[in-house]
């Protein structure tokens, strides 16, 4: 018989670091689950990932057991790996902090495409375009 | 123990990949997502430069640009207490390869003349004997001879592996591991198994440990951090020496072995539970 499911948890933490500090332990401890089981699930999945923020949801059952998904991380994150820069502008119409490519965003779509509601790369592109715009960031006509 | 802010922040829209895109430019250590009441939790260290101002004007600059129409920050200072708390009062005694009994302190269990028990109470640190991990490094551990070496437990935990080399006739351990939780907890189950003659934790990176040698070292880590260290875990291997390895998963297989066999380190054995392994080196 499938497992009763309890409840869903949804963090975001750095790929290969997670530990008991918050956010983990709060959200991990109020449902009974054992902390230090899942940082050491997450820690060894995403240890190719170190430091890269991951979105995770995980499944809580009835028995404390669990499981979860990584998700991929945030468009902003990505723009600004994929780029280099620490920071979006804090005056995006005015000053600009730097510039996307065409493939550049295509890349960063295609890593996103799991998790955006976009029909087609086409649309996915212009998803990252508009948050690389409200950062500052030129996007390459 | 280290104090966090918590901000709960309501947004309208709940736009989360915007708005966390944005606030990991912060100095935070993570978010909790919470749609049901379209708000997110952020958390940082007491001590980092993160407060209501720096993350309003963050969401003000959002909202100026039309991101976000409203949001309402709710600011708390939390303690960094066990939070493992609810999970342990389940914890029951486990019984791990022929002979390790691993069972908290608040519960009895009725050994016999064979078992070897370990008696762990986790609070915050890694090494139950509940996850594969523990179990397969255990299982490795069982079958070798212990008697008269030293030995090195490196990302040591709740100091459960230091605990059972002593428990095998290791002549001397020590138990290493950054973080501060591990330090006081694996103190607290040295004691509780009357082993502190035999086994010292230390608050240290390897790096920092001063230059002893060890017959058998013990690392239950990830292939990341294995692969960072291994030139300084093959520094203070002992030659002839024997090196046990977990936290790996299948797929770590391959790469990980490739690693320890440019240093002339020879697979002995190597045990699987589910998805995670456990390798047993030697040279």
């Amino acid at each position: 018989m499938a497992k009763k499911i309890e409840g869903y948890i949804k963090l975001q933490i750095p790929g290969g670091q997670a530990n008991p500090s918050p956010p983990v332990g709060p959200a991990l401890g109020q449902k009974g689950v054992n902390i230090m089981e899942f940082c050491k699930q997450f820690n060894a999945r995403t240890s190719d990932k170190t430091g890269l923020i991951i979105p995770v949801v995980i499944t809580v059952f009835s028995d404390k057991s669990f499981t979860f998904i990584t998700k991929t991380p945030p468009a902003a994150v990505l723009l600004k790996k994929s780029l280099n820069i620490p920071k979006g502008s804090a005056e995006p119409n005015k000053v600009k902090v730097s510039k996307v490519t065409k493939d550049q965003l295509k890349e960063i779509a295609s890593t996103k495409m799991p998790d955006l509601n976009a029909n087609d790369i086409d649309h996915a592109m212009s998803m990252i375009a508009g948050t690389a715009r409200s950062m500052g960031i030129t996007v390459e006509e | 123990m280290e104090q966090y802010n918590q901000f709960e922040i309501i947004l309208k829209p709940y736009n989360v990949d915007l708005v966390s895109g944005v606030l990991w430019e912060l100095e935070i250590s993570g978010i909790t997502e919470n749609e049901d009441k379209n708000s997110i939790m952020v958390y940082s260290k007491l001590n980092s430069n993160v407060n209501s101002y720096s993350v309003k004007t963050l969401l003000d600059s959002m909202r100026v640009q039309n991101l976000i129409e409203s949001f309402e920050i709710i600011e708390t200072s939390i303690e960094n207490k066990n939070w493992n708390e609810e999970w342990e009062k389940k914890f029951s005694p486990v019984r791990i390869g022929k002979n390790f009994i691993v069972k908290p302190s608040f519960k009895d269990y009725q050994s016999t003349s064979d078992d070897i028990v370990i008696t762990i109470d986790p609070k915050m640190s890694f090494g139950t004997g509940e996850h594969e991990t523990t179990q397969l490094i255990l299982e490795a551990i069982e079958k070798i001879n212990f008697k008269g070496f030293r030995v090195l437990d490196v990302g040591t935990g709740t100091a459960i592996l230091a605990i059972a080399a002593a428990k095998l006739g290791a002549s001397s351990v020590t138990g290493i591991d950054n973080d501060e939780w591990c330090k006081l907890n694996g103190e607290e189950n040295v004691e509780l198994n009357g082993v502190k003659s035999i086994v010292e934790i230390k608050l240290c990176e390897l790096h920092q440990l001063d230059n002893s040698q060890f017959d058998i070292i013990l690392a239950n880590i990830n292939k990341h951090i294995l692969i960072e260290i291994s030139d300084l875990i093959f520094s203070r291997l002992k030659k002839p020496g024997i090196l046990i390895l977990s936290g790996l998963l299948i797929s770590d297989q391959e790469g990980i072995l490739k690693h320890y066999e440019a240093y002339s380190l020879n697979k002995i054995d190597i045990l699987q539970k589910n998805e995670w392994i456990a390798m047993v080196l030697s040279q």
